[in-house]
């Protein structure tokens, strides 16, 4: 059976939405024959020198990361720093990417989409398609169930990871979603998001730490 | 002007540094004012995504390290240089563990802006930002297109903009120079 190495690049470890989304694909990639994938979190300091070697041993590796400052967490560019020795080799493995932004539009993620299909090329690595998806952070508040179409998905990603070794375009597509807002629906949000209801998961947990009169502080000022 | 410098590069012993050295004396003989934070002397912690600094400690980081610093000149000055070696395709992951901690420079609301999604300014204004990178053998000119890219929207983050993107390749003298096309 063909083997998977899958790396969460998120610094918040295993409970990240970059890890559930992975989660989904290692299931779809098992439906496929896959055999059971190697997981290892990079926010874990063992995790992270045990990724730079099984990387090197790996046939398949998919790499999932959040979206920061519109590009990689500096967690994953320190990986990625650790892999430089691996360039010339002749057998590296197929690389693919899974990135989740928190704002809605895959438009911020495009970028680091390039860099890393770029960073695939200076290894070497087949590319098998980057996973790109938005509206990340909701996933911190919506059960399973609501997903249902997104990680049926995922899913199917990851098994036609196992079949064909590599990601459909189209499905990456429709994962991925609107680029961008619509004139009209970003018109419609700009009014929206002046009303405080709109912003009540910040809202709620700045309350809930005592800290909502202080929400505007701006600590750093200079004169 | 008042000039921040940001040294990404984690080696104090490499070529860059010497580099960097004449970069400044430059910009200081032309009377700017400049701080010169070297990140690598600095206790940064990284940026977990825990939003603490967000909804715990608005505009602070609960880390208790010195991105309060890095933050401090960042705003503190009217254009704040990003100076890294290029490895690996892009800026060192020193410079981005330090970005990555400027976060609490923007409020967790969301607005609109140019048809986009983006965070809420916490503060009235911003610095510009530019970009002075040290090109390793491999790196080509879509290394450099693609580290410019991801850096202006870095900026666009941080309600700054990237107003140059300088190559170490022209004397330190003439990098310096060319800030006088920076308002």
């Amino acid at each position: 059976m063909d083997s998977l190495l899958l790396l969460n690049g998120s610094p918040r470890g295993p409970r990240s939405n970059s890890m559930r989304m992975l989660t989904q694909v290692a299931q779809g990639w098992q439906a496929g024959g896959g055999a059971e994938p190697t997981v290892l979190h990079l926010a874990r300091s063992a995790d992270f020198d045990r990724a730079v070697i099984e990387i090197g041993r790996a046939g398949k590796v998919l790499l999932g990361l959040p979206l920061y400052t519109d590009s990689m967490p500096g967690l994953v560019l320190g990986f990625i720093e650790a892999l430089e020795p691996l360039i010339g080799r002749e057998d590296n493995p197929r690389l693919g990417f899974l990135v989740q932004s928190g704002f809605m539009e895959p438009l911020h993620s495009r970028g680091l989409e390039r860099y890393l299909m770029k960073l695939a090329m200076r290894l070497g690595s087949p590319h098998v398609g980057t996973i790109v998806r938005g509206g990340g952070e909701a996933l911190q508040v919506m059960p399973d169930q609501a997903l249902g179409k997104l990680f049926a998905r995922l899913q199917d990603l990851g098994e036609q990871l196992a079949r064909e070794g590599r990601f459909d375009p189209e499905t990456l597509r429709q994962v991925a979603g609107r680029e961008r807002l619509s004139p009209v629906s970003a018109a419609a949000m700009f009014v929206a998001l002046k009303m405080p209801i709109t912003q009540f998961y910040w809202t709620q947990q700045l309350k809930k730490n005592r800290a909502w009169q202080r929400r505007f502080d701006a600590p750093h000022a200079s004169a | 002007m008042r000039i921040t410098i940001m040294n990404g590069d984690p080696d104090p012993g490499s070529t860059f540094e010497g580099y960097l050295h004449e970069y400044v004396e430059c910009l200081v003989a032309q009377g700017h004012e400049v701080t010169r934070l070297d990140l690598r002397d600095l206790d940064l912690k990284g940026c977990s995504g825990c939003w603490g600094c967000w909804v715990k400690t608005p505009g602070l980081c609960v880390k208790h390290d010195d991105s309060d610093r890095i933050c401090r000149a960042f705003l503190a000055s009217d254009l704040t240089v990003l100076a890294s070696p290029v490895r690996m395709g892009f800026t060192s992951s020193l410079l981005k563990r330090a970005a990555d901690q400027m976060v609490p420079l923007v409020h967790p609301y969301i607005v609109i802006e140019g048809g986009e999604m983006h965070h809420r300014p916490r503060y009235a204004r911003y610095p510009q930002m530019g970009l002075l990178l040290a090109p390793s053998a491999d790196t080509d000119v879509e290394d450099l297109e693609i580290t410019t890219h991801l850096w202006s929207r870095m900026a666009r983050n941080m309600k700054s903009s990237l107003a140059f993107t300088t190559i170490a390749t022209t004397s330190a003298k003439e990098a310096a120079d060319g800030l006088a096309a920076v308002a």
